[in-house]
Parts: C-alpha cells; structure tokens; sequence
C-alpha cells in the first residue's frame, strides 16, 4: 500500500505571473519573458548573482524552487540526501539549444553550451539549497501527473527519498509554463493530497 | 565485511599500443600517441591534435573477430576485454559469478552521426542498423554478449570518472560477495559528437597538451578501452598465478559547482582522494605514486594541484599525468589510468609527464619529468574527475 503524501506547497509561474499556494507573489506587464524574469528575481530580492548567468529554463526553475520553499521550515527537517526532484516538461533544452546553434555560425558561445541539457535545471536547485538525493528529468508531450506520481510514489516506497519538489518547467521562446510541487509525507492543516487529480487541478489553474 | 579485492588480469587498447606490452614500452620509451586526426572525418582534421588508436575499423574488427559494422566502440571494449581475461587464465571461470562492468560515455554514436547526415541528404535514406546501438548501454551487452558473461553486467556513465566508478562499484560487489569475478574498466571512441563538444567549451589544446605546465593550454582527446580483472580473495588464493595487486581504496566524492568545471579550490577531488585514503586505512604519507587526472586544462590541473597541496602538503608522493602519451580517453580514463597504476605498483615504475617546460607557480611541488624504475611503490592512488563535479579516486596497493 502507498503511503500518503501531501502537497506543502506549489508554486505556478505562467502569463507574467508568479504565484504560490493560489495567491498571486508577483505579476507584471507583458513586456516579454526576459524581463519578467529579471524583474521577479529583483522582487524576490535574493543575492544570488549566478542567476544571470542562468539559461531561461534554468531561470524558471530557479525562481519556481525558491517560491516554492519560501518560508517551508521543513525544508531543514530533512537530510541533504534525502530531498530530490522529479522533472518534466515537452521542450527539453530546446530554447537554449536553438540559441547556441545560431551562435555556432559564429562563434559557438561556451556559456550558452553548457545549459544545453534539460536536467541542468535540476543541478541548480539542488547546488543552491544543497539537495543530493535522487534527480531525474522525463520529457513528455503533455503534462503527465500519473507518471510523476507513480514515480515520487516509487522513490519513496524504496526509501530513496523524504522530501520532493516534482512538476513541470517548459520554455520555448517566449512561451513558458512552469508548476512546482513540494511533496513529503508530513501532514499539516490545510494541505491537499498529493494525488494526480490535486496536480492536475494546479496545473490548469495556471490558465485561467 | 574486510574481503579484500585483488588485481588479477589487465587488457588495454589506446593511442600508445593494442595491448599491455605495446603500452608499457611507449610509457618508457616516451613515445606519445598524439598526432593529427587521421581515423575520424572531420573538418577540424588538420587543426586540433588528438590521441587515436591506430587502428582503421576493419583493422580492429579483424583483431576482435567481428564485424567492421560494429561500433568503434564496441571492437575496441572487446579487445581490451578479453586481453584481460586472457590474461587473468581464470580456470573455472564459468563456475564462478563474473561480472562486466563497462564504462563509456559515447556509445556506439559513431555510427549514429555517420547515419545522421546520410539521413538528411540522401531523402531519409539509411541502415538502422547504425542507431541500434547508439546507447550507451547497448555497446556494453553486445560486448557483454561475445565475452559470455550474464550474471551480472552494467554500464556506468558519469563522464571523465566513468571508469573509475565502474572499477568501485565492482569492488563493492565483490566485497558484498555478489561476484567473484569483475572485469571492470571501460571504453570510449574518439567521435564527432565529443570533439566539437569539447572544442566548443574552448578545452582543446591546438598543441600536444601540457598538464600541469604554467603555460598549459587544453586537452589533447584521446580514445581507448582498458579493462582490470577483480578477484575475490577466494579466486585469488586458487590462481596459479601471481597478482598484480590489491584494489584497496575508492570513493566518489561530488563539486555540485559547475556543469562543467571544477570548483577551484578542488573540493570534490580532495574528497574523493581523502575518502580512498579512508576506506584503505591508509595515511596521505603511504601514497608512493599518483597517477593524476592532469587534462592540461587551466581548471582541472589548477583544482587538482590545490586539492592535492591541501592532502599532501608537506610530503608530496611522485606525480604525472599519462594523459600526455593517451590524450584524455573520457569515459575510458579511469580504465587506462588503472592499468597504468597497477603496472606501476606491480613493476615499481613511474612515469613521465611529458612536455613539462615551466611547473605550475601555484605549487611547491612538481610532476615527473622521467621514467623511474626501481623505486620501491607501495601504494598509487589514481584520480579521475568527471564533468558534473563528479570526482573519484582509486588507490592500488602492492600485494
């Protein structure tokens, strides 16, 4: 029998906005994806001068993560082993990857390189908050809630993990969506059940 | 559970010879496998060195007694291979639980790229049978498959440590006595995919590389397969033959600083060098010999000296980087790097780090510029550093 989890949190990042547990953390005018972004991490007002050197991909997950376990003190009642992620999205790296194939006619740019990987993302979370347990990155067509759960549900049951951030992070221009979900087996007042219909209700909530 | 792991057999192919002996010659010899591209088409042919075996894939398929259709990387892992079981002359060995345990980071994408561009030209036109094998893991079971080993095989890919990593796993299956018997190495190709990767991250040495030189400017890529047979103490004592050494210490140790550079104060490798000191109850001051990861890249020689100064200081063992005879063979270094380091301790040889002009002014220390026979190697501990911050060392010990 699968043990139940809880969504602690989630966090929406879609059409200029960012948004956490239903409430909206920032918003802007539309003045295009590259803007938004710098213009969330100043609100954020975090020092962490690497973000711009972060491909968009990297840049969305990034500032996801960071909403994401905003405030989430059991962040710390976990071992550095035992928190991983579980990624997803239908792009892979492809908006990178069509940004370094252009530079490549002149001179192909090493920075834009090595974000040429999908799971690079993964590595930023985790060398941000110190994460070293399971990592995995699937592209999909479609948002796919049964396969990440069946997942997270797996890792857990085996032990290789406690605490999870799971979802979807995908760009491609100036099209992107991401939706984060912070997953443990801790229940707390007010959280919903870590199930595919709760994600699948987060999910289209960020296109209303 | 203090099972020890001995060496039993060894089987390499690389730029400086098809076999053990070859190797060993050209290690004292000084002869360097670096020359001008001449296997691989590419238009980079007659710009960037690199450390090719010397072998067209007709020739090493003749030598394999398989089919030039099949992977560079494959006919080069099947060599190596079974040299090294050869070599080992292990008697009941179908008797036993053997294990293969093969690195590569390339797969058989030589064939794919050759695919890929017949593909787009001639109107969506091509033989499957070049991407069949494209994944990693498929070059490992083909190999798998002609050496006829079944009862335990994988395939380890974490890039330039990739080797290394496949040699500590098989320890620790031998130990938890899960095999008897591992060969454990691995394999990479020089391919297209690699080399434009590496030459975009601006790593490539147009010039034979220089590790651990102030001036040093880049890798040289290489490509090869090696291969170490691990025995479990109960295979061991009934060889009739004698070993080469003990597999004593290992661990893999992680950066989390760069996709693709060391962090520069070299906190992954000496983790990793600090943990196989550990696990073999051995002291920095034990160590005879240190077969370095050396690229020759400004990151990696730079981590590498600042973490090695940090664990050694003030007793530096012998140094060098055989990357200057192989060129960096990625996911088959650690493989190389083992045979070498088993040579030394068996042997009591060092080897030259060649090319060296001006030391590194970082360091108080300096790599071997001359082959030295006959100075007694008690331990040699052998480092190999992957993208991704990942960092393994191995330690060897004279049995």
């Amino acid at each position: 029998m699968v043990e139940e989890k809880y969504i602690i949190s989630a966090c929406v990042i879609s059409n200029n906005i960012a948004a956490k547990n239903n409430g909206i953390v920032f918003s802007a005018e539309n003045k295009g994806l590259g803007s938004f972004l710098t213009l969330l991490y100043h609100h954020l007002q975090i020092d962490y001068p690497k973000f711009y050197k972060m491909d968009n991909l990297c840049k969305l997950g990034w500032l996801a993560s960071e909403i994401l376990i905003k405030d989430e003190s059991c962040i710390k009642e976990f071992k550095p082993e035992e928190i991983g992620t579980v990624l997803t999205n239908a792009n892979a790296s492809l908006d990178t990857d069509l940004k370094y194939y252009a530079t490549t006619k002149v001179i192909a740019s090493p920075a834009l390189f090595v974000y040429t990987l999908s799971n690079i993302v993964a590595g930023e979370i985790c060398i941000r908050n110190k994460f070293k347990g399971e990592n995995a990155f699937f592209v999909f067509e479609e948002f796919n809630a049964a396969f990440i759960k069946a997942y997270v549900d797996n890792l857990f049951a085996n032990n290789s993990m406690k605490l999870c951030i799971c979802g979807w992070i995908d760009v491609l221009g100036e099209d992107y969506k991401v939706v984060l979900y912070l997953v443990s087996t801790e229940k707390k007042e007010g959280m919903l059940l870590f199930t595919e219909e709760n994600m699948n209700r987060i999910f289209k909530s960020a296109e209303a | 559970m203090n099972q020890k792991v001995y060496i039993a057999g060894m089987g390499i192919i690389s730029a400086i010879g098809n076999n053990i002996q070859e190797c060993l010659a050209a290690l004292e010899h000084e002869d360097a496998g670096i020359d001008n591209i001449t296997y691989l088409k590419t238009i980079h042919a007659n710009e960037i060195p690199v450390a090719e075996v010397k072998l067209n894939n007709e020739e090493l398929a003749q030598r394999a007694g398989w089919s030039s259709k099949i992977s560079r990387t494959a006919l080069l892992s099947i060599i190596a291979a079974k040299e090294a079981l050869t070599d080992a002359a292990i008697e009941n060995i179908g008797e036993l639980k053997t294990g293969f345990l093969s690195a590569n980071t390339v797969g058989g994408i030589d064939k794919s790229e050759n695919f890929y561009h017949s593909y787009f030209k001639e109107g969506r036109i091509g033989d499957l049978h070049d991407i069949v094998n494209h994944e990693c893991g498929a070059i490992t079971e083909l190999v798998a498959d002609k050496l006829n080993i079944h009862s335990f095989v994988t395939t380890i890919s974490t890039a330039c440590s990739s080797s290394a990593n496949s040699i500590m796993l098989a320890v620790r299956l031998i130990k938890a006595g899960m095999l008897d018997v591992a060969v454990a190495g691995g394999v990479d190709a020089l391919v297209k995919f690699t080399l434009n990767g590496f030459n975009t991250l601006l790593i490539l040495d147009n010039q034979y590389c220089k590790p651990f030189d102030e001036n040093r400017n880049g890798l040289n890529l290489g490509e090869g397969a090696a291969y170490i047979v691990l025995v479990s103490e109960r295979v061991a004592s009934a060889l009739k033959k004698e070993l080469y050494g003990e597999l004593k210490g290992y661990a893999n140790a992680n950066d989390a600083y760069h996709q693709t550079a060391s962090s520069p104060d070299g906190k992954g490798s000496y983790l990793a060098m600090q943990g196989a000191l550990d696990i073999a109850y051995l002291k920095p001051e034990d160590i005879a010999y240190i077969n370095l990861h050396g690229t020759g890249t400004f990151n990696n020689d730079l981590a590498e000296g600042t973490a090695i100064e940090k664990l050694f200081h003030p007793h530096y063992p012998k140094m060098s980087s055989t990357k200057s005879f192989t060129g960096h063979t990625l996911g088959a270094s650690g493989g190389v790097e083992a045979v070498f380091s088993t040579l030394s301790v068996k042997h009591d040889l060092i080897f030259p780090n060649l090319r060296l002009q001006t030391p590194m002014k970082e360091f108080p220390f300096t790599v071997e510029r001359k082959f030295i026979k006959g100075q007694y190697i008690s331990n040699v501990l052998s480092n190999s550093f992957g993208f991704g911050g990942n960092c393994t060392s191995l330690i060897f010990s004279k049995v």
